[in-house]
């Protein structure tokens, strides 16, 4: 019983922040164009929670995926303002999110550095390598081709007034084969098996390093399309324009931890913590919070949560 | 002091007894040995006098004068000293520091630490040892094994000025790190602490420096007390018989098929890592068990097989094939593995029974996991190692030791192995379970499943082995038919420097 508590009590929050501002905003908040806006607002730190889900999994993390975003977006950018075509822009922008991941993975596998320090590492080095390609500037303008652009304004029109953006719907795909992947495949089973018990893992016949090399590089790749989706809504990119995704998506992982029965990252979970930095950010913003209390806010929240399950968990 | 009585100890882990009703009594100026298989309930002994464990009962007199004894500090007030089996320093810090550790550091004008104070200190407590040789000043992580553990017994000779002169040293296998010559400077550093008016307790399995060193041993075994004597009055046969009780009437089944003509593994000459001469053929069906004192190399043996460590010379041919690459291509070619710490190299403790029985088998799905399919035959499984559960959802750190250890089997049965390894099987598993265990393992070796059994309980391995191949050190001392070969036997091989 104490347990069920537990896990739903971030679900419980959720739930009393929608309230919350339901009651505080009652004419804008829990409107269908303003719940659209979260969910394309959300859209970029959603695609990057739910792919950083896959390493945590394993207990370990990527502090780079901010600035392999970035760096994807430049990658891109560069490329449209040379004249190529935007499939091969984002084709590339791909490859460098999954040659980024590679190679955290190589570093955490197989070099057998602490995934904290490899990707700290690598995070300088990405975010280095998106200001040598870019010369430091940001690429805007008539270098970006308006059917990249256009992809963000883009959405689904399914009644008067209401389309769901196409960044919605492509953060719904990422969920989806995330879900698949971490629930429904041998693949994700191992992966939980290894965040489970390293050593067991290994004893029992899992190849616990091609896995985490392979965890990695999706992890790599979800961040990736994260920056092409920043890219697109904002018309530009910049070497620090995602930087700032890592932490929320961490911090969106551990609220969902708080929600497992072992306190391990379930994939829904981690959409929950999204929902709530984001919906939070949203109303707070709406309600003209000052954006530096909002930040106190936030993460007063998620330690709180982090702490609250932590001690239940002592307890249980 | 003149004598020092520890009472009716007792304590028991979760239920299951390790030390019961036991009681010691130690002399001034004497050296006590404490002797007893693994298991027997020396370490518990030993914690509990330490303060390290709270005793379920416990009465400690100090010539007929009551001490309390409930923290590691009461301990050291009292005046025990305890130098514990496992190496335990600080690496980061230099030797001075480690031998001081846990006191105020002298200081300078309060406030800074007095280094040379602090190293000339220990420099008396290094010399104390005949171990000057030390230099203390680097980080005690570069010391070789010996040193560490020179540093680790000098530190227990540090007295401050204001505490009373220890009384009693507990040492627990203190030569197992040491060289011949090392032990040596020990064992005169014991004469010396003795001759002080000291009482010694010397927990050893080296029965040839008990014999030397010690003034009386105590026999446990099964966490009850079996005999006291003075050294001059007993023998290493009646010590022996002391520790092994009676095992013959022992409920371990016996062999009912034949064993097997196939081979199922040769190791010629095999030498890797701290093994040598390791030399052998397995048949198949065929039980193998393998015996020695605790970390003779029994888990690099095992390991070897799973494709952990590698063949420096001799060669290692496994089901036809050369040893595997690692425990993938090991579990894929039927070879399974049940290793020693269930909890930390085994199960997932978190996750169900059935994510925890199937882990190496989860290729047979394919890329999609099929939850009734798994469920299904991980209650077949279950049904055959007689698995007490809940169902295949229930976690597997919510069952008892026994049901994770039959958690384990299931997930070898499931690879329908060809050759089985097994450490420690039935450590910490309660009496039914254990024989469940057993039967198990005859089972398989009955269908053809070459079985590879290191083993601490020597009731275990007679009562199932066909064969037992005795480690020292790391090196094949022997390999032996079970036919006529009695527990005292055995353990004379075990024990003797240099078996026959």
């Amino acid at each position: 019983m104490l347990t069920h508590l537990r896990q739903s009590g971030t679900l419980v929050g959720l739930l009393a922040i929608i309230l919350f501002f339901a009651v505080q905003l009652p004419d804008t908040f829990l409107t269908a164009q303003n719940l659209l806006n979260v969910s394309q607002q959300i859209s970029m730190l959603a695609v990057t929670a739910f792919t950083m889900t896959i390493v945590m999994v394993m207990g370990d993390f990527d502090l780079s995926v901010g600035s392999t975003a970035s760096l994807a977006g430049i990658a891109a950018a560069v490329l449209f303002a040379s004249g190529w075509p935007v499939w091969s822009g984002v084709i590339a922008a791909l490859a460098v999110g999954i040659a980024g991941g590679l190679f955290n993975g190589v570093l955490v596998a197989y070099v057998g550095i602490l995934p904290f320090i490899a990707t700290l590492g690598t995070l300088t080095m990405f975010s280095g390598t998106a200001f040598l390609i870019s010369d430091g500037k940001t690429i805007f303008g008539r270098d970006i081709p308006a059917e990249f652009s256009g992809f963000a304004r883009s959405g689904l029109h399914l009644a008067e007034g209401v389309t769901v953006p196409s960044m919605t719907i492509a953060a719904a795909l990422v969920l989806a084969v995330v879900f698949v992947v971490l629930e429904h495949t041998t693949y994700g089973r191992r992966l939980y098996a290894i965040g489970g018990n390293i050593q067991a893992a290994e004893l029992a016949g899992i190849n616990v390093r091609r896995l985490r090399l392979s965890a990695f590089a999706l992890t790599g790749l979800g961040a990736a399309v994260a920056g092409l989706m920043y890219a697109s809504r904002v018309a530009s990119a910049n070497p620090t324009q995602a930087s700032g995704l890592m932490l929320d998506a961490i911090a969106a992982v551990f609220l969902g931890m708080t929600m497992g029965r072992q306190g391990e990252p379930r994939v829904m979970a981690t959409l929950v913590g999204v929902l709530i930095l984001g919906i939070l950010d949203n109303g707070l913003t709406q309600m003209n919070v000052d954006s530096y209390v909002r930040e106190i806010l936030i993460g007063a929240i998620v330690v709180a949560a982090v702490a609250v399950s932590s001690y239940g968990r002592k307890r249980v | 002091m003149e004598r020092l009585s520890l009472i009716g100890l007792s304590k028991s882990y979760g239920g299951v007894p390790a030390l019961r009703d036991v009681t010691l009594h130690l002399t001034a100026g004497r050296v006590h040995a404490l002797m007893g298989e693994n298991g027997a309930g020396k370490s518990t002994l030993i914690k509990l006098v330490a303060g390290v464990v709270r005793a379920d009962t416990m009465r400690v007199e100090r010539d007929g004068t009551a001490l309390t004894i409930a923290t590691a500090a009461d301990a050291r007030r009292a005046g025990f000293r305890v130098i514990h089996q496992e190496l335990n320093i600080v690496p980061q810090l230099s030797v001075a520091e480690n031998i001081l550790l846990g006191r105020p550091s002298p200081r300078r004008l309060s406030l800074l630490v007095d280094w040379r104070r602090l190293q000339d200190r220990a420099r008396v407590a290094l010399e104390f040892m005949g171990a000057g040789h030390i230099d203390v000043t680097v980080q005690a992580g570069d010391l070789p094994t010996g040193d560490r553990m020179l540093t680790r017994i000098a530190a227990a000779l540090v007295v401050d000025a204001d505490e009373a002169p220890p009384c009693l040293y507990i040492l627990d296998e203190p030569t197992a790190a040491l060289t011949a010559a090392e032990s040596e400077k020990l064992f005169d550093v014991i004469a010396r602490l003795s001759a002080r008016g000291a009482a010694v307790l010397y927990v050893s399995h080296r029965m040839d420096e008990v014999m030397r060193i010690c003034d009386d041993v105590t026999v446990l075994r099964d966490g009850a007390h079996v005999m006291t004597a003075p050294i001059a009055k007993t023998s290493r046969e009646a010590i022996i018989q002391g520790m092994t009780g009676h095992l013959g009437n022992d409920t371990v089944l016996p062999r009912h098929t034949p064993i097997g003509k196939g081979i199922a593994a040769v190791a010629v000459g095999v030498a890797a890592n701290r093994l040598r001469d390791i030399d052998f053929t397995l048949k198949q069906g065929e039980i193998l068990g393998v015996a020695g004192l605790e970390e003779a190399g029994q888990s690099d043996l095992l390991r070897l097989f799973m494709g952990l460590g590698r063949v420096t010379s001799g060669h290692l041919k496994v089901l036809d094939d050369p040893a595997p690459s690692g425990p993938v291509q090991a579990w894929a070619r039927g070879i399974a593995y049940v290793p020693r710490e269930r909890r930390a190299e085994g199960l997932m403790l978190g996750m169900t029974i059935r994510d925890n029985t199937l882990i190496p088998h989860l290729g047979d799905y394919g890329i999609f996991a099929r939850k009734a399919a798994e469920t299904d035959r991980t209650r077949g499984l279950a049904d055959q190692v007689r698995l007490r559960f809940r169902g295949p959802d229930q976690p597997v750190g919510q069952l008892s030791g026994g049901n994770q250890q039959k958690v384990l089997f299931a997930r070898a049965l499931a690879g329908k192995p060809r050759l089985l390894l097994l450490e420690e099987p039935t450590r910490g598993v309660d009496v039914g379970a254990r024989a469940e265990i057993h039967a198990l393992i005859r089972g398989l070796s009955a269908e053809g499943c070459a079985v590879i059994l290191a083993s601490s309980d020597l009731s275990e391995l007679l009562g199932l082995s066909d064969r037992l191949l005795i480690l020292q050190q790391g090196r094949q001392a022997a390999l032996v038919d079970r036919e006529g070969l009695s527990p005292a036997d055995l353990l004379a091989r075990i024990y003797s420097p240099k078996a026959a």
